[in-house]
């Protein structure tokens, strides 16, 4: 089976892997790059498991095809710490007790760092409809609803 | 002499008596005499039933201790989620 | 809010502090099962039955043998043959079927090979003759006189048997005189239920990998709800001695019940045993709807009797839960759950029967949902008919320490009482109910249990503790562990790393189920810490050269008259002086678990339009006994309420007539999402457990119990009408005011 050579920047470091056309991303950044951040909860793009940000839009790595990643930016939750200091989603989530499995927490914070980027201060509402593509069994959601609004105003101070 | 509650299921081997007495200072001797007295409830009492003794449910109860005052409640197997 | 017997003031239980393995799991470095790869590894993918119920008559797996990348090849003849009587020949059918396939999804064979891609190419290749038989996917179907066996190994348990039936277990629990209790009642109302097939819906899908050794040894890494299970199961399948498997449990992405059984390791095994390589199983999501789960659906009747007065005088009801096509399911348990009330006349019937469809499995509070939907049902349309308020009709009848349950065994000390009056007092309960909206309670509880666990803790030279326990961490029980050990050793609970450790590393552990790992394990580390506070007292005799009798142990520290306290840290430092290693293990089998109630409360609206139901506000008020770390606490009875939503409103099971899944994806399976919701409110309840050091209780299981009723309360308030059925989705919604 013939293979692609394929070349991105993940999580800011440029990388190069090689991927047979029907490779989903979710399963390059997995097997081939060792990101196992990204979790496969259903492979249909129903689950959000896998969420990551190519280019800064959110997307589904189960449903892209890894070739498609070529020449482009992308963002896995391994990524969106700052060197030694956690994001604020990451750190409002531990206090807010958003995760208990913690199997969907991966994607539930790249959609929720989506949302953030481009509405820095969303309602409740707003933040409901983000992550309603990112199933969690567990928390019944109120913890996450309630961490994401408590980093959205920690955000925005900081950038104040 | 111990008292035993049996569930609806094991009573067709007492007559349809619902509390039997039973001597014996453990769960397993009350069960052995319960089986002289009743053949085949023994064995039902062994392996279709948890009991429940001084409030404490327990599902292989063979060797607790249990005093001529003690109620022995026999209930469904509990399982959870 | 917390109601309280006396209850001490405690420094670390009842804090809040960030969960120790957080930052993993924040930072996707947790590894959950399908995160491990093993150099060699080889990818298997399963052969399933597409067919409800067939025999086979031939596999001819040669083909596929022979085709590139396939290592290993293996169907039921690879496995040795259980004893219908064997406690573990359920489990085994379902991991491969023998001779016949009970269900459409069965695994009838399995491939290992270099890629998922060769795997599942082989899979496609393997060649099998089926002689169709009769599908049984209903209740009626399974019951009707004559029906076909659905398996012709399932012998009823509990009653007198004469011999393979469609009936999975059959109980009976009576007590007073229901007949006459029901000729004199002022009001009786009588009503049937349905509920549908539900999944648990772990977001992950069940994973493991396993290398056998060229000496016959078995690792296996896989998420479960017990490691220890998993090995008996395992070596039970492959007809192994225990001491041949090693478990090392992988973090859990959901379990819910679901994870109290095996499907995937004893085929894996044999694969890598036969390849010689270390084998990854992963089941996609259809595998997940199709073979594992479901909670049973059920058909139910019920009949209360009440006086005018609201006192409820007599119970009669049916539970019938579709199971499956095998029989190691106790629904009456789940059944005598239901009875919250005092009720002094009493009949409760509850069966099995099987049907072609897969197996079921534990699910939160198993088979409990399912009555409390029926009976909260039933005693709000008599509030309803008596114009009470749902709350003091409950209260009324509530249940009391000391009165019996329904298997007679009086209730030892329960908070339904307190939880009921939470509710009432509340901000939510005193608030009007909006306009265009209506409100809805429900209530139910949970017995919980007790069973076996340990627990190992060293102390570490520096003065931090490690806690070792075998109960898989599935909603933050390593907080609760690490908290009841700061508590006992008076050190931060930053300075104890708790480690859920392998089935080599810590004692037996039963599995986490039933609401037990921090009544049951938590029980296990507390008295381990108290064996070590003995052996702490003791070596600080040693070091200050007074009498142990001497020495007491306050705060971390070893106190005695005249001398300098001395702390945790200046023992363990001495450690090798005075004798050596500090560290204590702690086993037992509990008893003793707290009964956990709960009552709900929901505003809501129907769209008459639309059929759409919209929750506005949800409060959910449970007992907690104490609540060891209250934010994952409030997190369970708030996980549970919204899976009992997903129950209520949207989950469902469909089969077509041959008995395939029709909606076995996320997609069409919908649990709910977070645009559906609005925050779930919590009232925990403190009425401590007194079998428990701390209290605990245990609180995982009953959230999803109240739910069904509480919504489907709220509808009837806001529609007039009684809805019966589950899910209550938009068609039937609006086919039941359609026919209104």
């Amino acid at each position: 089976m013939s293979r692609t050579h394929i070349t991105c920047t993940v999580n800011g470091d440029p990388v190069d892997f090689l991927a047979s056309d029907g490779t989903s991303l979710l399963d390059a950044l997995r097997d081939e790059l060792g990101l196992t951040g990204a979790k496969e909860g259903c492979g249909t793009g129903d689950c959000g498991a896998c969420s990551v940000l190519i280019d800064g839009r959110l997307n589904c790595s189960c449903l892209v095809f890894a070739p498609e990643a070529e020449g482009t930016e992308i963002v896995t939750v391994e990524g969106i710490a700052d060197d030694d200091r956690l994001h604020p989603l990451q750190q409002t989530f531990l206090e807010g007790a958003a995760l208990q499995c913690g199997i969907c927490t991966p994607g539930v914070l790249i959609a929720a760092k989506a949302l953030l980027d481009a509405n820095p201060d969303p309602t409740e509402t707003e933040i409901r409809y983000a992550l309603a593509g990112n199933l969690c069994r567990c928390t019944g959601y109120d913890k996450i609803v309630r961490s994401v609004q408590e980093a959205a105003v920690q955000l925005k101070g900081a950038a104040r | 002499m111990p008292r035993v509650h049996l569930m609806s299921d094991h009573r067709r081997f007492t007559g349809g008596e619902a509390v039997v007495e039973a001597g014996g200072a453990t769960v397993g001797a009350v069960i052995a005499e319960l089986e002289q007295r009743f053949p085949g409830l023994g064995d039902a009492l062994t392996h279709g039933a948890s009991a429940g003794v001084n409030g404490e449910i327990h599902s292989e109860p063979q060797y607790l201790e249990v005093d001529p005052d003690t109620d022995i409640y026999f209930v469904a197997p509990l399982t959870g989620g | 809010m917390t109601v309280t017997d006396d209850r001490p003031t405690y420094k670390w239980v009842g804090t809040r502090p960030i969960r120790h393995d957080g930052y993993e799991k924040v930072t996707g470095k947790a590894r959950f099962a399908a995160d491990l790869d093993l150099p060699g590894q080889l990818h298997a993918a399963y052969l399933r039955s597409p067919h409800g119920h067939a025999r086979i008559l031939s596999i001819d797996t040669a083909a596929a043998a022979g085709m590139p990348g396939v290592k290993a090849v293996v169907t039921g003849a690879d496995f040795p043959d259980l004893d219908p009587t064997d406690p573990n020949f359920d489990v085994s059918v379902n991991v491969m079927a023998r001779g016949t396939v009970l269900y459409n999804g069965h695994a009838l064979a399995a491939v290992a090979a270099s890629t998922r891609a060769e795997a599942a190419a082989a899979v496609a290749a393997i060649q099998v003759e089926y002689e169709l038989l009769p599908v049984i996917l209903t209740l009626e179907e399974s019951m009707a006189d004559g029906a076909p066996l659905v398996n012709e190994h399932n012998i009823t348990k509990f009653v007198e048997s004469d011999g393979p039936s469609n009936l999975a277990t059959s109980n009976v629990v009576e007590r007073g005189d229901v007949e006459a209790a029901f000729a004199a009642a002022d009001l009786v109302v009588e009503r049937e239920f349905d509920t549908a097939y539900v999944h648990q819906g772990y977001i992950e899908p069940h994973a493991c990998v396993v290398d056998v050794g060229p000496n016959g040894k078995a690792d296996i890494w896989a998420s479960s709800q017990g490691h220890f299970m998993v090995r008996a199961l395992t070596a039970s399948v492959l007809g192994w001695e225990t001491s041949r498997i090693k478990v090392t449990p992988a973090e859990i992405g959901g379990g819910f019940g679901g994870k109290t059984t095996i499907y995937l390791e004893p085929v894996a095994a044999r694969l890598s045993e036969k390849s010689g390589r270390p084998v990854k199983l992963v089941l996609t999501r259809e595998e997940v709807l199709r073979a594992t789960g479901p909670a049973p659906a059920s058909k139910s009747r019920i009949k209360i009797a009440a006086s005018n007065d609201g006192e409820l005088t007599a119970i009669d009801c049916w539970f019938g839960y579709v199971v499956g096509c095998t029989n190691d399911f106790a629904g009456l348990v789940g059944a005598m759950s239901v009875a919250s009330y005092k009720f002094p006349n009493l009949k409760l019937e509850a069966i099995g029967a099987l049907t072609n469809t897969p197996k079921s499995a534990a699910y939160r509070a198993p088979s409990a949902p399912q009555a409390a939907f029926a009976i909260e049902s039933v005693i709000d349309e008599i509030a309803q008919t008596l114009d009470m308020d749902p709350i003091d009709i409950r209260l009324r009848n509530a249940v009391v320490e000391g009165d019996p349950t329904a298997m007679g065994m009086p209730h030892p000390r329960i908070g339904f009482v307190e939880c009921l009056e939470a509710l009432r007092d509340s901000d939510h309960y005193r608030s009007p109910v909006p306009d265009g909206a209506a409100r809805g309670i429900g209530a139910g509880f949970w017995f919980n249990i007790g069973e076996q666990s340990s627990a190992t803790v060293n102390l570490n030279e520096d003065g931090t503790a490690t806690v070792i326990t075998g109960s898989p961490d599935i909603g933050g029980s390593r907080a609760s562990m690490a908290l009841m050990a700061a508590e006992e050793l008076g050190i931060d609970v930053y300075s104890i790393t708790p480690v859920v450790a392998d089935t080599e590393s810590v004692g037996f552990t039963d599995v986490t189920e039933g609401s037990r790992a921090t009544f049951s394990t938590g029980m296990a580390v507390v008295n381990a810490c108290r064996d070590l506070i003995e052996e702490l007292r003791a070596r600080a005799a040693t070091i200050l050269g007074v009498d142990l009798d001497a020495v007491t142990w306050v705060d971390g520290t070893a106190v005695t008259d005249g001398k300098d306290p001395l702390p945790l840290s200046a023992i363990t430092a001495k450690a090798k002086s005075t004798g050596g290693p500090l560290t204590v293990t702690a086993s037992l089998n509990a008893g003793g678990a707290g009964p956990s109630f709960a009552v709900h409360c929901c505003d809501l609206t129907v769209d008459e339009e639309t059929g759409q139901v919209t929750i506005l506000r949800y409060t959910a008020v449970q007992d907690a006994g104490t609540a060891i770390h209250p934010s994952y606490v409030e997190g369970q009875l708030q996980g549970g309420t919204v899976q009992g939503i997903g129950w209520a409103l949207n989950e469902e099971y469909i089969f077509d007539d041959a008995g395939s899944m029709e909606n076995a994806s996320f997609l069409d399976y919908r649990i709910p999402v977070a645009s559906d919701l609005p925050m779930i409110d919590t009232i925990v309840v403190e009425v401590p457990n007194p079998a428990h050091p701390y209290g605990v209780r245990g609180v995982g299981e009953t959230g999803i119990v109240p739910p069904m009723a509480t919504v489907a309360n709220a509808i009837t308030r806001a529609t007039s009408i009684r809805m019966t059925s589950l899910p209550m989705s938009p068609p039937k919604i609006l086919a039941a005011l359609d026919t209104d």
